[in-house]
């Protein structure tokens, strides 16, 4: 008895609904955003801080742009290992400009306060239009080995 | 010193002693690796100056040459310090008022970089020739330097000289690492110059990475990365 009842107020709420969705006009997506506060990130210089095991995964816990969100050539403030470490954004899984390379993972290098790297090599490609942003990347540029 | 004094003793040794450099360097490169069967000179002087005597093309740049250019780069700057001062000077009086007409610089060329480097007497110059493939620049300069202080006025006194040579349109350099006390970069465009104080140029050996771009030793003592076991690709690409 309650079945007919449930299934006629079902189909008119489904016809609702789909009338309603028909009639919208915008489009909805997930927020994109490149990298942020507590993004896993992956250290990709031969850093001993870097590199050394630790049962959590390195996270972003401050961007340093105005808005918070980090793109290639950012500063980020890290929590590795239990202490906090700047480092520079070198490539992130959100496709950016026509014509830059978009990484399948959010790679970082490590970086002192100065501005001097903390390791000394990079194997993993830097993308080269990180030579046209305002910064100080030459230093990261000159140990990297490969450029895409 | 005034900028403009200073620029024109620049210009003046510049114009006498360019060439007489270059050959007072290339005799101590001719005579150093002797020992050595293939006897070839590194392209960092096949550079773009127009009156310049000797020409020497290197058409290939593979493993063996790269290491010997770092060997060379660094044995010549040695003997030059040594021995090229002396050996300028008497060139110079040999040949006092020479008879090349060179125009003062009028563009920022590696060749102008290098002797006022040498100028302010830098340790261990090393200019490396970026291979094509690299789209990065042209030349990668590595210079050492006495303390800090040194490093600083090494390369604000280089950013005076490019402001003072360059054209209107041609954008201003900047030092990168002003903060940092043992280690500076001026990129212009075309070069790349990296101040350095010894021990970390020991620790970053730009040098070594730069020559043997994938056989240095470093990159190969890295542990190659491999995929955990229980890795899934998610090949959800955004866009």
């Amino acid at each position: 008895m309650a079945l007919p009842l449930l299934s006629r107020s079902l189909a008119g709420l489904l016809v609702e609904s789909s009338s309603i969705t028909h009639h919208r006009t915008f489009s909805v997506s997930a927020v994109a955003a490149a990298i942020q506060k507590m993004t896993r990130v992956r250290v990709v210089d031969n850093s001993s801080l870097g590199n050394t095991p630790y049962h959590r995964a390195p996270r972003v816990i401050h961007v340093y742009t105005k808005n918070g969100i980090g793109k290639v050539g950012d500063k980020v403030l890290l929590a590795i290992k239990g202490q906090k470490k700047k480092a520079l954004i070198v490539g992130h899984k959100m496709p950016g400009d026509r014509m830059t390379p978009r990484f399948d993972s959010n790679n970082v290098v490590l970086i002192e306060d100065n501005g001097n790297p903390t390791g000394t090599r990079i194997k993993v490609p830097i993308p080269t239009h990180l030579r046209k942003h305002e910064g100080e990347y030459s230093k990261v540029l000159a140990i990297a080995s490969a450029f895409v | 010193m005034n900028i403009l004094t200073r620029s024109k003793k620049l210009i003046s040794v510049f114009k006498s002693s360019v060439l007489l450099d270059r050959t007072g360097v290339l005799r101590s490169v001719c005579s150093v690796p002797k020992s050595r069967k293939d006897l070839f000179l590194p392209p960092l002087f096949t550079t773009n100056v127009p009156s310049c005597q000797h020409r020497h093309h290197v058409s290939t740049l593979n493993l063996d040459t790269k290491r010997l250019y770092s060997e060379i780069c660094t044995e010549s700057d040695e003997s030059t310090k040594s021995t090229g001062v002396f050996r300028e000077e008497s060139q110079e009086m040999e040949r006092g008022s020479s008879a090349l007409n060179q125009s003062s610089p009028e563009k920022f060329t590696i060749d102008v970089l290098v002797s006022l480097l040498r100028q302010e007497n830098a340790v261990d110059i090393c200019v490396i020739k970026v291979p094509e493939q690299i789209t990065y620049s042209e030349y990668f300069i590595v210079v050492s330097g006495v303390s800090p202080r040194h490093l600083r006025a090494m390369a604000l006194y280089a950013i005076k000289v490019y402001k003072f040579l360059k054209k209107e349109g041609a954008p201003n350099v900047k030092i990168e690492g002003k903060d940092a006390e043992d280690w500076m970069c001026i990129d212009f465009g075309n070069m790349v110059v990296h101040f350095m104080l010894p021990e970390s140029r020991e620790v970053f050996e730009l040098e070594k990475l730069w020559t043997l771009r994938k056989y240095d030793e470093q990159l190969k003592s890295m542990p190659t990365e491999t995929l955990p076991e229980d890795f899934i690709y998610d090949g959800k690409v955004t866009k």
